[in-house]
């Protein structure tokens, strides 16, 4: 990955008609970082989305995404170093099979047939939907539609990811499974925004929090030091566990806490 | 008499391989809150769409055995008359819970009552209890169409809560909120058992609803599998071969190498490791 | 559709604009020439614009512009028979006067139309519905259908917009557009259906089936001038009516 800052938001304002929803909104987003974009309904979670994917332009101040000034530009011009996984994106399937669908990103981008297989076969792999290549999208449960979705957002290797609810009505299952492909992606460089209620979730992923608040960023701050703190945030059962028993920088999931904790004897001390 | 009973039920629905309920049978009982889970495909939210009738009236396919909901079998177009307002219903899509005809949050809740014919004076009274107790009040004149996920979910939980229903049948009703309204949901059917409502939940949420319910029926292949009180079946490892999940610290145990019985609260994993 | 409107056809009976809008393409269709078809959609343009939803009738003119520039084409300029001078141009005088006809027959049907559905409130004419007494039933097919449009197209507006930030391209060439359609028309119906279908299970256990009378929350005035209008209306298209059988 180059040093393409994946989003740049400086002093955005924008409104619909006459009703303002951002004003003097900056924010930036760093290659690897997790961002939770948090806030009430009508703070402007979905606009300040639309508008890093150029789907709205700001009617003051700049947005740059992935290197490039959104204005006069649409998503379609993102598409390939920017994925979009809109609220129930298995409502945009529309192809035969897994494997089509997923393809369908890179070969608008103009790839060529072997570039297109590579990716979408290694993709399918990573989010472990291989045997389902050929399946048609539609005969497959909801969580599993939701993880083809989410393939074909990562296909083209995007340098920044933006996911609304990404977590909502899926299964346990399901959940980890996103969580682990977010966190596998960050670690390759990819930088995640993602508006969520589901702070388990955002605690095993995420690392920061941007709290939207009438207009304006309230906060922006590590998303540790949000979570339990304030009581719009209580912390997550794993993270509240984690703090309690000293474990307070250990990634609050099961396989980050587990080795630590199955060392320790049935009453045994604390360990170093 | 229970308020739903299930016996030796089967449910396939149109085109499908394989049943989706195969021999299931329990019952509910009014006062108490009776949860189910199960993986995915278990028939958990098949059993309920089965206990409110839907299937097969609306969905189609093939039901054998006896259901019987507040008495009568819900899949008669008799029972219709008989069962309206008395059984209520809520899935885990707000949206498509919507009536798409009103224009106000409180005419959403009004929808059924209305419809249900209750004079103009206790519809309004109904309407604003239940929108406090859910804690929508401040939406009341919002177009419906504006709401967040959670909110909806909430006024559909309202729309229902103004009828005073003898049968709450739930499938995930809690998927689209926050800690905060999981809270206000799970509170408001302890509430509603307390009434003397029967409700029944399917829902994966075990830290959730670990407090509330007194009594977990976990599903496997289309038919309970293990059936009794939430505790001592989540501490267990039935519910994890059955391929059901428990609490998030349970998990952790598990995934720590901890023999069964697994902590099930924060403070059950703070006691178990640590002095 | 907004929300019941502020203006004066917000405070109408909710049958009326419907009531108004049939009879008006009942006498546009029977309108015998220039004059009354001219004469009504004058009124129409007048009854819309007092009842404060003018902005139907600018809105009307896209589609109706082009409409009438092939009618004018049509009739006016390739028309035979006797010739009049216009501006310099030399039109057929028959041609003239039939492109006149079935412009402003098409215009007022249009501007009713757009008029009505901007206007309409699915609550309130539910409730004029209950109030009356008749079945929920038919008043829900009638709000539903008038509502599906505007669903379909902010659902299509969303699947484009998915699709689009996987790099769709629908600007420049005819086969760019032809491409679009697949993306997006198959997921668009599929959608629809399913809606239809879960929709179908909230109205049930909302005890939505139409046997009970239903109480109207809010019951719409239906005044005199409302009911004076609907006769009105419905006599002069029946008689319009009448008159084009047995001339």
């Amino acid at each position: 990955m180059d040093a393409l800052i994946p989003l740049a938001m400086e002093q955005v304002g924008f409104a619909y008609g006459s009703h303002s929803v951002l004003e003097g909104v900056s924010l930036r987003v760093n290659a690897g970082e997790g961002v939770a974009l948090l806030g009430a309904n009508g703070a402007g979670k979905t606009t300040l989305t639309r508008l890093a994917m150029a789907l709205l332009h700001p009617d003051a101040g700049q947005v740059t995404t992935v290197g490039r000034h959104t204005t006069g530009r649409g998503p379609e011009d993102l598409a390939g170093a920017v994925g979009y996984l809109f609220q129930h994106p298995e409502a945009q399937l529309f192809a035969r099979t897994v494997h089509a669908e997923v393809a369908f990103g890179p070969e608008r981008l103009g790839w060529s047939a072997e570039r297109i297989r590579t990716a979408v076969d290694a993709t399918l792999e990573e989010l472990e939907l291989a045997a389902l290549a050929a399946h048609h999208p539609y005969d497959l449960p909801q969580p599993t539609r939701r993880l083809v979705a989410l393939a074909a957002a990562l296909v083209a290797g995007p340098h920044l990811l933006i996911l609304d609810e990404p977590t909502a009505g899926l299964d346990r299952a399901a959940r980890a499974r996103v969580t682990e492909i977010v966190l596998a992606r960050r670690a390759a460089g990819t930088a995640i925004l993602a508006v969520t209620h589901d702070m388990e979730f955002a605690a095993a992923a995420l690392d920061r929090a941007v709290v939207l608040v009438a207009k304006g960023v309230a906060r922006d701050l590590p998303l540790p030091e949000l979570l339990g703190r304030h009581p719009d945030f209580p912390a997550p059962p794993l993270l509240e566990l984690a703090r309690r028993l000293g474990l307070e920088g250990v990634r609050p999931t099961a396989a980050a806490l587990a080795p630590l904790l199955t060392s320790r004897p049935q009453t045994g001390t604390l360990e170093a | 008499m229970s308020a739903l009973r299930m016996q030796g039920v089967g449910f396939t629905y149109p085109g499908a391989p394989a049943p989706a309920l195969s021999d299931c049978s329990f019952a509910a009982e009014a006062g108490q809150v009776t949860w189910l889970t199960g993986a995915l495909g278990a028939g958990t939210s098949t059993a309920l769409l089965v206990a409110a009738g839907l299937a097969p009236r609306h969905t189609g396919g093939d039901r054998t055995g006896v259901v019987r909901t507040l008495g009568e079998d819900p899949a008669l177009p008799a029972s219709r008359a008989a069962l309206g307002g008395r059984v209520a219903l809520v899935l885990s899509s707000p949206a498509t819970q919507l009536s798409g005809i009103a224009e106000t949050v409180a005419q959403e809740v009004a929808f059924a009552p209305a419809n249900l014919g209750w004079p103009r004076a206790r519809i309004r009274s109904r309407v604003a209890d239940a929108m406090d107790a859910v804690q929508i009040a401040h939406l009341a004149d919002r177009d419906p169409g504006t709401l967040s996920g959670g909110e909806m979910q909430r006024a559909v939980i309202a729309a229902m809560l103004v009828l005073e229903p003898e049968l709450w049948l739930l499938d995930e009703p809690t998927s689209a909120l926050d800690a905060a309204g999981r809270a206000l949901i799970h509170d408001m059917m302890r509430r509603e058992a307390t009434r003397g409502a029967a409700v029944v939940i399917a829902s994966e949420d075990a830290d959730g609803l670990l407090p509330v319910a007194g009594r977990l029926i976990v599903f496997a292949s289309g038919r309970p599998a293990i059936d009794g009180t939430p505790r001592a079946i989540l501490a267990g490892d039935q519910v994890w071969r059955a391929g059901a999940a428990s609490t998030a610290i349970a998990g952790l145990a598990r995934a720590a190498g901890v023999v069964a019985p697994y902590p099930l609260t924060v403070d059950d994993g703070v006691a178990r490791w640590t002095r | 559709m907004t929300p019941v409107s502020r203006a004066a056809a917000g405070r109408l009976h909710p049958f009326t604009p419907l009531v108004l809008t049939v009879c008006v393409a009942v006498l546009a269709v029977a309108a015998p020439g220039p004059q009354t078809a001219a004469a009504l959609y004058g009124v129409t343009l007048l009854a819309v614009a007092a009842a404060g939803v003018g902005r139907a009738a600018l809105r009307a003119l896209v589609p109706l512009a082009p409409l009438w520039l092939f009618l004018f084409l049509l009739h006016a300029i390739l028309g035979e028979g006797d010739q009049v001078a216009v501006l310099g141009l030399s039109l057929s005088r028959d041609g003239l006067a039939l492109a006149v006809t079935q412009a402003c027959r098409l215009g007022a049907i249009a501007t009713a139309s757009l008029a009505l559905y901007a206007s309409f409130s699915p609550a309130r004419f539910v409730d004029a519905v209950a109030e009356r007494g008749w079945s929920f039933s038919w008043a829900y097919l009638v709000v539903a259908t008038l509502l599906a449009l505007p669903r379909f197209r902010a659902r299509a507006v969303a699947i484009l917009e998915a699709q689009r930030s996987r790099g769709l391209r629908l600007r420049g060439s005819l086969l760019n557009r032809v491409r679009a359609v697949g993306p997006v028309t198959f997921p668009l119906l599929l959608g629809a259906l399913a809606e239809v279908d879960e929709r179908g299970f909230a109205l049930e256990s909302r005890c939505a089936s139409g046997v009970t009378r239903r109480t109207p929350l809010d019951p719409p005035r239906d005044s005199l001038g409302d009911r004076v209008g609907r006769w009105l209306a419905g006599a002069l298209a029946v008689a319009a009516v009448l008159w084009r059988v047995l001339r």
